[in-house]
């Protein structure tokens, strides 16, 4: 019996772990993403609930104020249609066309579900609706319709302008856009689809501006990779094919300042061979890609690491940011706002406060580092790069005059369209300053040609100074 | 020596009678009707005469059977919230589980010789277990009902009782062998009738008997090994015998938000009920988990989150664990290896129905149709859960006896000079 009575307590004790873990796993569930389920399209209720509260005024970093309601209950956005457009995809629409968007991706601050179940007891009994909180964002009105402004009308795309010290996103648009006033068939039927949101939940390949990546990997792994000499002869050979660079451009000697400087595919193709896909995945995987995002302010779609296992052919792509790889605008910026910031990157952030009827701050912007992917050494050598970049390199077109501008173009292929991906991100390396830029223009051309000369302007309109090139 | 009497009070019985017909009468000033307010008597009454007077007459674990009673009328409460009529027809389902429940204390404490009954109960229990097979009906994508005399029932349900005592009397006896060979003849019926959540429950909780029985972890590891090999190897042939809906089930459990529309359309409706009801819920009458499907059975859970919050969620799931840990006590007091291996059956039986199903709900696992214990709507399921607690409390009645016996000698022993 004594025998039977132990064999009783281990199954026993087995058993209550796993009952015990139905309350860790729900409540950990309810707590990571109990916010994005309830405020996804899905949740049909939220329509519903939402009729029985007056949604907050939505304001700007300066202010502004984007949505208010009126005495009739009406949910109005800024007269302006130029700043409605540019600001749409952070705020949403009345019919959450737009997924996550604050009007409904902040619906319990905005519509005062954040009360207590007394409190909203209370004012059922009373017959008075529930008084939603006012919402303060970390955007600039004034900066993204000029960036609105800006970007090629056709095309599709995204920008990101963002603080790096503290993470607070100054602007975040997704081309094209749309009117949330005039919600016409015309923009319901688009084929560039004006509702999706690139900035966060589009991912694709990066191109070459993946290959701050594949450096910050190269200092980390390979010995002396600063300080040695590379050998670009135009070709790098697989079994069934050559990888080549843009132009067939061959750079003969240099160094991998050089190289960075002028995109050689050849040397960032080899170094990635060289160190081998363990290495390159694992400082991916430092700065985030593969990450599930589980962020307070965003829904941000999670980057992808190409497939373990695969030829060096493969690998050798994956190092200049092409083959299988995919990641958003948004963690794009990310990734050069840790380069910016001496290796730590910040979790992106949107709120900066909400208040409630009664003037009670319910939340306010803390600031949070989200992931340490580089040594302070390594962040200062990558800026510096990316400082030749803009000054001599791919991305001259991006250069404000006067102030360090650090910067990386990229070009990515895509099978399916006519033209290449454009891609620029960078920042201003400036304690005034501080801010980050990432830049995608889809199916328009090279990296240096399309999308620096916007972010150009955008450092340009920050800093107040005129752009180098013409 | 373990403590004889744990007597909850009078207190938290009559807290919970009130509870629950606060809970009636609330649903009477929303629907106006006298029936809710009948309710509201009648359903305190069958948890008070089952919480209180059971415990007169036999010496019971009273705060495991005030527990099992608190989730039995919690049940009704919901029900009648869901459909008057079904809260009606599980009401008088609890009238006679609370009485098949005494028969079943009766029985294990007055019946002497098993053996020739549990013949019959075992070869019963195959018949029964066959017959879904032969002439059963397709309800969610398992064939495990079937119609006597007007009455729809499921018999799985039924022979998780036989189960439980005629493999705890086999194991007692160490005939692991047979037990399974009667657990294996068991499983080849529900996998028949395409219902892999019973399958699932029968099968861990025979294996974890037997390994408390033989302490072998072989066996233990030979179980899970071959049930994963069985699991893969048997994968694309059970598809081909129809198993189409356990292909969408996985689907809805690693990806439900990506198909909320079809396949993960109950687990996400199920994830809204929860966060829709947040830490307090919205209220009894008032929740807005009107679409999650089969939320008299499967999805209870969640509709009860959705209307009384999340943290009477969690209080639920620590009543479950209570309970569970009751019934294990119980086992460990016993004198007999049959009489402590079948109160470690009744208990890890109620326990990992628990598990499966809330489990399927928060999307830890992938969603099975089987019912949450004394809660979820159905005659047969709430039978079986309450016979399961007539058996514990039957032993531990033997056990009390046994104990007071004891005392009574020690106190002899002193007398004497």
């Amino acid at each position: 019996m004594k025998l039977l009575k132990s064999h009783i307590k281990i199954i026993a004790t087995g058993m209550v772990v796993l009952l015990i873990s139905l309350i860790v796993f729900g409540a950990y569930s309810v707590l990571t993403q109990g916010n994005r389920w309830f405020s996804s399209s899905a949740n049909t209720y939220l329509r519903e609930m939402k009729t029985n509260a007056i949604p907050g005024n939505i304001m700007d970093r300066n202010g502004t104020v984007l949505a208010t309601t009126d005495a009739q209950g009406k949910r109005l956005y800024h007269q302006d249609g130029s700043v409605r457009n540019a600001v749409v995809h952070v705020l949403g629409d009345r019919t959450n066309n737009v997924g996550y968007g604050v009007e409904s991706f902040m619906s319990n601050y905005l519509y005062g579900f954040n009360v207590s179940y007394f409190q909203r007891l209370a004012h059922a009994l009373k017959g008075e609706k529930l008084h939603g909180n006012n919402l303060t964002l970390s955007i600039d009105s004034n900066l993204s319709r000029y960036v609105s402004s800006i970007f090629p009308t056709d095309k599709k795309g995204a920008v990101i302008v963002m603080n790096y010290r503290t993470g607070e996103v100054l602007s975040l648009q997704s081309f094209p856009t749309f009117d949330p006033d005039n919600i016409t068939e015309s923009v319901k039927t688009d084929p560039l689809q004006p509702f999706w949101n690139n900035a966060t939940r589009w991912n694709s390949a990066p191109g070459s501006t993946f290959k701050l990546i594949t450096l910050a990997a190269s200092l980390k792994n390979i010995p002396g990779a600063a300080v040695q000499e590379y050998v670009c002869t135009g070709e790098l050979p697989f079994a069934d094919s050559v990888m080549r660079d843009a132009g067939n451009a061959i750079h003969n000697k240099l160094s991998l300042s050089k190289a960075f400087t002028l995109s050689c595919n050849i040397t960032f193709g080899k170094l990635a061979q060289q160190m081998g896909d363990a290495a390159l995945a694992s400082t991916s995987k430092d700065f985030g890609i593969g990450d599930y995002f589980l962020f307070q302010d965003f829904v941000v779609e999670n980057s992808v690491y190409p497939q373990k296992n695969r030829t060096d052919k493969e690998i050798a792509w994956t190092g200049v940011g092409q083959s299988a790889l995919q990641l958003t605008p948004l963690h794009m910026c990310m990734i050069a706002s840790a380069v910016a910031n001496d290796g730590v990157m910040m979790e992106p952030k949107l709120l900066l406060k909400a208040v409630s009827i009664n003037n009670e701050i319910k939340a306010q912007l803390v600031p949070k580092q989200y992931l340490h992917p580089l040594s302070k050494a390594d962040a200062d050598t990558i800026a510096d790069y990316m400082n030749q970049v803009v000054k001599s390199g791919t991305g001259t077109r991006a250069n404000v005059a006067g102030h360090r501008i650090c910067g990386k173009t990229g070009t990515a292929e895509v099978d399916s369209q006519k033209e290449n991906n454009a891609w620029f991100v960078g920042f201003i390396d400036e304690p005034q300053f501080p801010y980050a830029v990432c830049v995608v223009v889809m199916d328009a051309g090279g990296g240096g040609a399309v999308a620096a000369p916007i972010a150009g302007k955008i450092f340009s309109a920050i800093t107040g100074s005129p752009l180098t090139a013409k | 020596m373990a403590t004889a009497k744990h007597n909850p009070g009078k207190k938290m019985i009559g807290a919970i009678a009130l509870f629950v017909a606060s809970g009636f009468f609330l649903l009477a000033l929303k629907n106006m009707d006298i029936q809710s307010l009948i309710m509201a008597f009648v359903v305190p009454l069958i948890f008070l005469a089952s919480s209180a007077l059971i415990p007169k007459v036999f010496r019971a674990d009273s705060l495991l059977l005030s527990l099992v009673n608190l989730l039995c009328s919690l049940g009704v409460l919901v029900l009648y919230r869901i459909s008057p009529e079904k809260g009606i027809n599980q009401a008088i389902n609890y009238g006679a589980g609370v009485l098949a429940m005494i028969l079943c204390m009766l029985a294990i404490r007055h019946l002497s010789r098993f053996k020739p009954l549990l013949v019959i109960a075992a070869g019963g229990a195959l018949v029964l277990m066959a017959l879904p097979v032969v002439i059963g009906r397709e309800v969610g994508g398992a064939k495990a009902w079937i119609a006597l005399g007007g009455l729809n029932f499921q018999p799985s349900e039924l022979v998780k009782v036989v189960l439980v005592v005629v493999n705890a009397y086999l194991l007692s006896k160490r005939k692991v062998l047979l037990s399974i060979i009667f657990t294996g003849i068991c499983l080849v019926f529900l996998l028949l009738q395409k219902d892999l959540g019973t399958a699932l429950l029968y099968f861990i909780v025979s294996l974890l008997m037997m390994y408390v029985s033989t302490g072998s972890f072989a066996l233990l590891g030979a179980g899970f090994g071959g049930a994963a090999a069985a699991g893969i190897l048997g994968y694309s042939w059970l598809k081909s015998m129809g198993f189409a809906h356990i292909d969408r089930r996985i689907t809805a459990w690693t990806n439900p938000w990506g198909n909320y529309e079809n396949e993960g359309f109950q687990t996400v409706q199920s994830l809204l009920a929860i966060v829709n009801g947040g830490l307090f819920g919205l209220g009894l009458g008032a929740g807005n988990a009107s679409k999650i499907p089969v939320r008299e059975t499967d999805s209870i859970f969640p509709f009860i989150v959705n209307e009384f919050g999340i943290i009477l969620g969690i209080c639920l799931i620590i009543l479950y664990i209570i309970i569970f840990i009751r019934g294990i006590g119980i086992s460990s007091r016993c004198n007999h290896r049959f009489h402590s291996l079948l109160a470690m059956g009744c208990s890890l039986f109620i326990a990992f129905q628990t598990f499966v199903i809330i489990g399927g709900n928060i999307n830890l696992i992938p969603i099975t149709g089987v019912t949450l214990p004394f809660i979820s709507y159905g005659g047969t399921s709430l039978l079986s859960s309450l016979c399961l607690i007539g058996l514990l409390q039957g032993i531990e009645s033997i056990n009390e006896d046994h104990i007071a016996q004891d005392a009574k000698m020690a106190t002899m022993g002193d007398e004497l000079p």
